[in-house]
């Protein structure tokens, strides 16, 4: 081993990373940026303030108690309103006019009178599921400190039931949506970063603008071929996700099922329109940055700048509802937020094409694919120098 | 301002003006000048050689006329339309210095598809491109494949797939064995004696005396126009190399 030859190594590998300026400012500013966010996250994140419905089916002696409820609740910083029935109160929890609901069991004052414990059921809409966890466990101080007072001897058991699916019955099914949409924009947007990239170093694009070809021509071109790679790409991951396929035992194998069997309570073909407008839009973004990019480096270099803050900030990883305020305008223009939004709603509430927030979701994923086309559309100049 | 004529059907070669003009054409890049008022007419049916060392602007010129960049000042003119101007650039062949072909296509779906991107609609356009470069019995080679001098002639292909009556090549030559050098510029005669308005930019002087009309360049600018012998004779010397210093030398005196 030459120590000089080393040496000459080491100073080219240090001269040409130097002269990369792009590269040299995302080496440091990225990883302070993305380890700055999710502490951000983590510490300035808020439990936000729950608007609780309280069913008393107890009568009297249910009332005490939800009145001990509802006063421990507001000491909290926390809404809580009596519902007349459990019915009024599932309405409530599905159209998002309350976060959830305290209903209160008939055979409260028995349970009180035995002494035991008094079970006490929450409903949540479900299609949250990382965050309603997190408005449990403030409940559950609530309910603790108010039911104390009846009944000294056990803490109340809380049954989690929820509007849309059953909660915890499949971890993955609440993670299912998010990790979908986020691997399909992440490879959707690599791919064709990459390859327009190659377009523009490679000499092909300057021939191309030398045709009578129009920009709005490149940017539909690129959308449809790689389109048909992301329908390929989600299909595939979709009956993955989504199939079991039983396999009988054949002599010594046993029987086996292809597919992650993840439940979906909606329709799978609505899931993939979903999913299909965001790799549509991610096509468009691949397009746009590549032109800030010289090298396929650089394409990847923009991962932890464009990427990373759309995987924290839109409910893949971190609750939305408990992120902090500052951070939630930045939420409502994250295309990815939309897509596992739709998602969620599909697989978990089972939405079809004629619910609302489904209808306003893949509106946004439509524009913002939209608006990407444009964008790139015009990044194509015929001005190559 | 006179109208373009439509574009030639596939088929037969029409004999279109083909005229390029270029006024007081200047392009800054930044504080450099890298064409500094350039003013000339081409004819059509004619070989125009663009001379000149690296940098002296012949790319930058020839983007100019292709619509691929947008003057700083002055104007461009193909086929009687200003450019840059898409209708225009259907009837523009335009090979660049970098192949500008698909590596991971094979030579006929390259040249199919620069023809479709030209509209053209005859069939046997794409074939024809082939075999005049020669190579069409390549036709299914994917271009990873090719030697240097194949992709060479293949991007010549691309260039010529919608029988263009204005053609731009820039450097066509570079790595280009002796031999088929022969072969490229017998084309270029031929295609020229069918009416096509030829520029060929190179910073070789001995392809020079194959071109019908030179235009020395230097520093964005043209600093002489004439055929080799005529340049020679200016110049006082049987060497292309050694006219082209003494017209510069010229430049530098009078500067």
């Amino acid at each position: 081993m030459s120590a000089r030859r080393v040496r000459a190594l080491w100073r080219r590998v240090v001269a040409e990373i130097r002269r990369d300026r792009p590269s040299l400012a995302l080496l440091f500013v990225a990883p302070i940026l993305v380890t700055g966010l999710v502490t951000f996250i983590l510490r300035e994140g808020q439990t936000p303030a729950l608007n609780a419905l309280i069913v008393n089916q107890a009568g009297l002696p249910g009332s005490a108690i939800a009145g001990e409820i509802a006063s421990s609740l507001r000491t909290l910083g926390d809404q809580a309103t009596q519902a007349t029935d459990e019915a009024a109160a599932r309405a409530a929890v599905r159209d998002g006019s309350a976060t959830l609901a305290i209903i209160l069991p008939a055979d409260l004052a028995a349970s009180v009178t035995r002494g035991g414990a008094i079970t006490i059921t929450v409903l949540t809409s479900g299609l949250d599921p990382a965050g309603e966890s997190g408005q449990l466990a403030v409940l559950g101080k609530a309910l603790a400190a108010a039911a104390g007072q009846f009944s000294r001897s056990q803490p109340p058991v809380i049954r989690h039931t929820t509007v849309y699916g059953v909660p915890s019955s499949d971890p993955i099914a609440a993670f299912a949506p998010a990790i979908v949409g986020f691997f399909v924009y992440f490879f959707v947007y690599i791919l064709t970063g990459v390859s327009f990239l190659r377009e523009r170093t490679g000499g092909t694009l300057e021939r191309l603008l030398a045709t009578p070809v129009a920009r709005g021509e490149i940017v539909a071109g690129y959308t449809l071929g790689f389109g048909l790679f992301a329908t390929l790409q989600v299909a595939l991951l979709m009956t993955w996700a989504l199939g079991s396929l039983r396999i009988p035992a054949l002599g010594p194998l046993p029987a086996f099922s292809i597919g992650l069997g993840i439940p979906v309570a909606g329709s799978p073909p609505i899931a993939f329109l979903v999913v299909l407008l965001l790799a549509v839009g991610a096509v468009s973004l691949g397009i746009f940055l590549s032109t800030f990019a010289r090298t396929e480096l650089q394409v990847l270099q923009f991962i932890p700048v464009v990427l990373a803050p759309q995987f924290l900030l839109s409910g893949v990883l971190f609750p939305i509802n408990s992120l902090p305020a500052i951070l939630k305008p930045l939420v409502a223009i994250m295309p990815l937020n939309y897509a596992v939004d739709g998602l969620r709603q599909v697989f978990i509430a089972g939405a079809d094409l004629s619910n609302g927030a489904l209808q306003e979701d893949l509106l946004v994923l439509l524009g913002v694919a939209a608006f990407f086309a444009v964008i790139a559309s015009l990044t194509i100049r015929r001005e190559i120098v | 301002m006179t109208t373009v004529p439509p574009p030639a059907p596939g088929g037969s070669p029409t004999p279109a003006p083909a005229t390029i003009r270029a006024q007081d054409l200047v392009k800054m890049f930044g504080p450099i000048r890298a064409v500094d008022g350039i003013s000339f007419e081409l004819a059509p049916g004619r070989i125009y050689g663009l001379l000149g060392p690296n940098g002296s602007g012949k790319t930058t010129l020839i983007r100019l006329l292709t619509g691929m960049g947008r003057a700083t000042a002055g104007r461009a003119e193909v086929l009687g339309t200003a450019m840059p101007s898409r209708a225009v650039l259907a009837r523009v062949g335009y090979m660049t210095q970098s192949d500008g072909i698909y590596p991971a296509l094979t030579a006929g779906e390259n040249v199919r598809f620069f023809g479709e991107l030209y509209g053209v609609t005859d069939a046997t356009a794409p074939e024809d491109a082939l075999a005049v470069v020669d190579l069409a019995d390549r036709r299914d080679a994917v271009v990873a494949t090719l030697s240097g001098g194949q992709r060479r002639r293949l991007s010549l292909a691309c260039a010529l797939v919608h029988r263009p009556p204005v053609l731009f090549l820039d450097e066509p030559t570079v790595g280009v064995d002796p031999l088929l050098r022969v072969q490229f510029w017998s084309h270029f005669r031929r295609l020229a004696d069918g009416g096509v308005t030829i520029v060929v930019s190179s910073h070789v002087m001995d392809e020079a005396d194959r071109c019908d009309e030179l235009l020395f360049m230097r520093s964005g600018r043209v600093i002489a126009r004439g055929s080799g012998r005529d340049l020679r004779a200016r110049a006082g010397t049987d060497d292309l190399e050694q006219a082209f210093l003494r017209f510069s030398g010229n430049v530098a005196a009078t500067r």
